[in-house]
């Protein structure tokens, strides 16, 4: 493994871990910007904008664009969150150098009004299937809920108002604004020549004209409100929970994460034994979502409705439980074996390589190697986990559910 | 290096090997043959019991600490339940193999089978049937299984409410002792591994027993076309399937090359005439689905109600019109994606485990990377469309979940 770093004119970071014995090659830009980037009048135009991109240049077609991307036989794709849209594909290495040059000249799409209003029916479908996931629903719902005023509770998708209402030209300014080279980082793991990543960089993207990007990354410290809605078509009762964490900078990133594994690890964590095993829900997971300047634990259960009291009465004394006692070293141990697996597992993908590599340079501005990961979270003690629960009262939480009438 | 490994043990169980280069990680899967088709009438969802309580303590551990000497491990499990087979499995670091193995020679050969924790297994498995309400998308695909395939091949692997809540302890225990047949299972191994010690701690720990014959299946014909569940949703959910050769058929890669002309990708025409055309939907897709004795090639699309009778017939005029006529272009992009994408499955050993598996069992073999992108190679647009002609799609299974019906053949 060998870490690679160059800075082109404009600002556009080039980051790539090279691996000569992997099968295949990871490539991605990764652009720093998201729905907490938007306001209320353009709502879902950063997810809508991931969409467009596949439509073309002024030199590309769509459909041209798609066959290129399948003559190389690429994975490919894109996603929108809250503050990152990233554009990647994994290939065999031959054909790294066509997939790369590709994506590039994308990230200078064409926004065509005829392209823009036909796949305003593609992202209200998108929204559609959404609402139909209530999993996915009341995690959407709870974040809006949660964050209250602060950008971090936009809603990647938008509403079906805010797409109607969305302009071609407000998403042409919208992407003049925030796809700068300096905002973007292009980021290759896997088997790849660095030197010739680094010239089709050059050649592709040089031109693009730095600009001064903003985010607003003020802290958010929670509230703590409740709300739960009816659907009729529903047959159970879905809770999403969330409360404050640590940001994406955060040493202390990794002792959340082991906390989020202890109290709701899918296996032998505190909810699976008090909720799951015991077939009072069918689901109880706790995570660890770190963001720019703040970070937050969401955490779901799903169960019948009427054993939604005694399913959040329990949550309330799992969650009472580690404020009042801690976690004990032999939970601690099984969470740090879980966890630095799953790292090891996860990086002998070079896709799953690419993440973690683009998201740590996009956050820490820093090459963090894997076996600094592993080392970070072999230090985490019980103590550090009891600091942080102190600190950040995951019993104090904000309460969304959707369940039947 | 060698390609695969393969022992077979005294009592006729076969153990599979794939070791991988530049991995820390190995993966392991045991097919047991008690799958959702296996089952006796009556115990539709026992193999989801089943693959949850077998967990619920074995050997001298109980549940709590199974479940603690397993995470110990910093292993990931996960148990399917397919039509032919419950497949414990699960990706750990390589060094803490054999003691995982251990650990599930209890499992397999010793669970504890304790009548509190039935009852607790049984509840999870009816709230998980109950819990595919809410999930609109999973449910269509699993009706449209239950549909297509010719009884018991398509029975949901979740089970109904009404089998689940008569089975009993002594029952599901009876079906357990049957059908964890050793002589009849397949282990497969990939990743980093020493296969002459798997080999030795394999018939240490499984090797006992006699060799038995597998009871055959009887297979029944099926009639059923479309159904319809309503469900006042957002859109309509869509699940469509028509046969096609199974995975040991000498025209198994025409047809794969054909589902990739259909779908493989976004130049495929199911998303270009479909979305990029029409913008009728955001998912749509279509895929082959191949078990040992059926296969099908299955399509979902998720669409608003006022779109969902455009979105069927462009898709069955999509499949009707792919025998007149494909492209040299079309066939190559096919083929390069259905070959990286092997390519990249082949970096995570989760995959292969499962994949060599599965091989195994469908095919008595297990296909090499070497053999299955010769036989890609040899595809081309006459093989593709002279198997096409031959195969013509005839009939359709529809299901539909949402407000709106569709009609299945509106023009007759």
């Amino acid at each position: 493994m060998e870490f690679k770093k160059k800075i082109l004119d404009n600002g556009l970071v080039i980051v790539g871990e090279t691996n000569k014995a992997a099968k295949s090659a990871a490539v991605g830009f990764f652009v720093k910007t998201g729905s907490r980037d938007e306001t209320q009048e353009i709502s879902g135009v950063s997810h809508f904008l991931e969409h467009m991109l596949f439509k073309g240049t002024d030199k590309l077609s769509a459909a041209e664009v798609n066959e290129s991307f399948d003559k190389t036989g690429a994975q490919f794709n894109a996603f929108t969150s809250e503050e990152n849209t990233v554009f990647y594909a994994a290939v065999l290495p031959e054909y790294l150098e066509e997939i790369t040059r590709l994506w590039s000249q994308l990230m200078r799409p064409a926004l065509r009004d005829e392209d823009f209003n036909l796949e305003k029916n593609v992202i209200k479908e998108e929204i559609a299937m959404y609402k139909d996931m209530p999993s996915f629903d009341v995690m959407d719902r709870c974040r809006t809920l949660y964050f209250g005023e602060h950008p971090g509770g936009n809603s990647v998708l938008g509403s079906d108002e805010s797409i109607d209402d969305l302009t071609a030209e407000q998403m042409r300014k919208y992407f003049a604004s925030r796809y700068a080279p300096n905002n973007i980082t292009l980021c290759c793991a896997g088997n790849f020549e660095w030197d010739l990543l680094c010239s089709i960089a050059e050649e592709n993207c040089g031109y693009w004209k730095e600009r001064t990007v903003e985010r607003n990354v003020q802290n958010y410290g929670g509230i703590e409100k409740k709300q739960r809605i009816a659907k009729p078509n529903l047959s159970r009762e879905h809770i999403c929970l969330m409360s404050p964490a640590v940001a994406a900078t955060d040493q202390r990133r990794f002792a959340a994460s082991l906390l989020t594994s202890i109290i709701g690890d899918d296996t032998g964590s505190r909810f699976f034994w008090e909720l799951v095993d015991k077939a009072i829900a069918e689901t109880a997971s706790m995570q660890f979502g770190p963001m720019d300047g703040t970070g937050a634990f969401y955490s779901y259960i799903r169960c019948s409705k009427e054993n939604a009291a005694k399913a959040m009465a329990i949550v309330e004394d799992v969650f009472a439980g580690v404020a009042q006692k801690g976690v004990t070293k032999e939970e601690l141990e099984k969470a740090k074996n879980k966890i630095l697996s799953g790292l090891v597992i996860k990086n002998e993908v070079s896709m799953g390589r690419l993440v973690d590599l683009g998201f740590n340079w996009v956050y820490a501005k820093e090459y963090q190697p894997i076996e600094d990961d592993i080392k970070a979270v072999k230090v985490v003690t019980v103590d550090d986990i009891r600091a942080l629960i102190e600190q950040f009262k995951p019993a104090h939480f904000t309460q969304f559910a959707i369940g039947p009438q | 290096m060698k390609k695969f490994d393969k022992h077979i043990l005294k009592n006729g169980m076969v153990v599979l090997g794939e070791p991988m280069e530049q991995v820390q990680s190995v993966a392991f899967d045991f097919f047991l043959p008690a799958g959702a088709a296996q089952l006796p009438n009556g115990c539709c969802g026992a193999s989801s019991i089943i693959a949850d309580w077998i967990f619920r303590g074995a050997g001298k551990n109980d549940s709590r600490q199974l479940s603690d000497a397993l995470d110990s491990l910093g292993l990931h499990r996960a148990t399917s339940v397919g039509s032919s087979h419950i497949i414990p499995g699960a990706i750990l670091l390589a060094d803490n193999l054999a003691k995982a193995i251990e650990l599930y020679a209890d499992v397999i050969c010793r669970p504890q089978l304790k009548k509190e924790q039935f009852e607790l297994s049984r509840q999870s498995a009816i709230d998980c049937v109950l819990a595919l309400d809410d999930d609109p998308r999973a449910k269509v695909m699993l009706k449209l299984r239950e549909q297509f395939y010719p009884d018991p091949l398509g029975r949901s692997t979740l089970g109904n409410v009404k089998d689940l809540n008569s089975l009993t302890a002594e029952k599901t225990g009876e079906i357990i002792k049957e059908k964890f047949e050793l002589s009849q299972t397949i282990f497969a191994v990939a990743g980093k591994y020493d296969f002459a010690e798997i080999c030795e701690q394999m018939e240490e720990l499984f090797g006992g027993g006699e060799i038995k014959q597998q009871k055959k299946i009887t297979i029944k014909p099926k009639q059923n076309k479309y159904t319809h569940i309503d469900n006042d949703g957002a859109q309509v959910h869509i699940g469509l399937m028509t046969k096609t050769v199974k995975p040991d058929d000498a025209d198994y890669y025409n047809a794969r090359i054909a589902v990739s002309v259909l779908s493989g990708s976004m130049s495929a025409r199911l998303f270009t005439e479909v979305r990029e055309k029409r913008g009728l939907c955001y998912a749509i897709g279509a895929k082959y689905h191949g078990l040992k004795d059926a296969a099908g090639i299955m399509c979902y699309a998720g669409t608003m109600p006022e779109k969902a009778q455009e979105t069927l017939d462009v898709i069955m005029n999509e499949f009707n019109r792919l025998s007149e006529g494909i492209s040299a272009e079309e066939i190559a992009r096919a083929k390069v994606g259905l070959k990286s994408a092997l390519i990249l499955q082949s970096e995570s050993s989760g995959s292969r485990a499962t994949a060599i598996g599965s091989d195994y069992y469908v095919l008595g073999k297990i296909r090499g990377l070497d053999e299955i992108k010769a036989e890609i190679e040899k595809v081309n647009v006459d093989s593709v469309l002279g198997f096409l002609r031959k195969n013509k799609f005839r009939e359709f299974s529809v299901v539909t979940i949402g407000p709106k019906k569709v009609k299945l053949y509106p023009s007759g």
